[in-house]
């Protein structure tokens, strides 16, 4: 016996319209892009945990320390001598050479730049020292 | 007789290939970007060569040349820095205090703030600055 076999129709799939998604990550782009200033920063510590509260590695005027003073137009200075930086490279390499350990202060002047002591603090650092102190002096009140 | 060519039908672009450099380019720049507050002043950091990466999070002090204070992209008094400052390290005493100077700022302000910021109770302060590829 021949039976009647009904179908529905498969129901057609409904599209999703992706315009308003294009839109809306266009408009998240164009925002990124926009509002976004890309700077390449590092940071130099300034003050860190195991300076909190410890004392001089070693008195400054003692013969072990190597003061540098930074005047305040600039120039880094050795003993009352003006050092240019390739000196100052050369006397702190031979320091540390003899002793690695070498403490190294450095006394700013307050009239100096920040500029200035950045790259005092370089030429230090990339000579090898390892104990760098900074001398700040107290604000007048 | 005229024969007319048949108009051809516009073919329909896709789009896909569109939606796919969109949102590469998005997902590229919420991962490369970090939001974080500018100074209400211009300030030029100074040019570093042995400076490490910069880590995210953390109190962002602006300093402009002429010794004016910024706080998280805002101005700020000396008077309100301590409350706001000691408040901040109450709750997280380990925060990072970044200092974001002008290079050109003597160090009489510089150094002052960072004896200040110790006597807060910061333990971790920083310097930022540029890298100077030299």
């Amino acid at each position: 016996m021949a039976g009647l076999a009904l179908k529905r129709p498969a129901a057609r799939r409904s599209l999703i319209s992706v315009v308003s998604m294009i839109d809306v990550m266009m408009i998240l782009l164009f925002f990124f892009m926009v509002t976004s200033t890309y700077l390449n920063l590092d940071m130099v510590p300034a003050l860190q945990k195991s300076d909190a509260g410890a004392g001089p590695a070693s008195a400054p005027g003692q013969d072990a320390t190597l003061m540098i003073r930074l005047a305040a137009d600039g120039r880094a200075m050795v003993g009352g001598q003006v050092m240019a930086g390739a000196d100052l490279t050369a006397l702190l390499a031979a320091r540390i050479a003899a002793d690695p350990l070498t403490p190294v202060v450095l006394f700013p002047s307050g009239g100096a730049h920040l500029q200035d002591l950045i790259a005092v603090m370089d030429i230090v650092t990339r000579a090898g020292a390892v104990r760098v102190k900074v001398i700040r002096l107290e604000a007048a009140p | 007789m005229r024969l007319r060519r048949p108009a051809r039908p516009a073919e329909r672009e896709t789009v896909v290939a569109l939606i796919d450099v969109t949102f590469f380019l998005l997902i590229f720049f919420m991962l490369v970007g970090r939001l974080d507050a500018t100074a209400p002043f211009a300030v030029k950091p100074p040019l570093g060569q042995t400076g490490t990466d910069l880590p995210a999070g953390g109190i962002t002090l602006s300093l402009s040349p002429q010794g004016d204070l910024a706080l998280d992209g805002t101005h700020i008094t000396p008077a309100a820095l301590a409350d706001t400052v000691t408040a901040r390290l109450a709750r997280s005493p380990q925060t990072l205090v970044r200092i974001n100077a002008d290079q050109g700022t003597e160090l009489r302000h510089v150094l002052a703030l960072i004896t200040r910021l110790e006597d807060l109770g910061a333990t971790d302060v920083a310097l930022i600055v540029t890298p100077d590829a030299r």
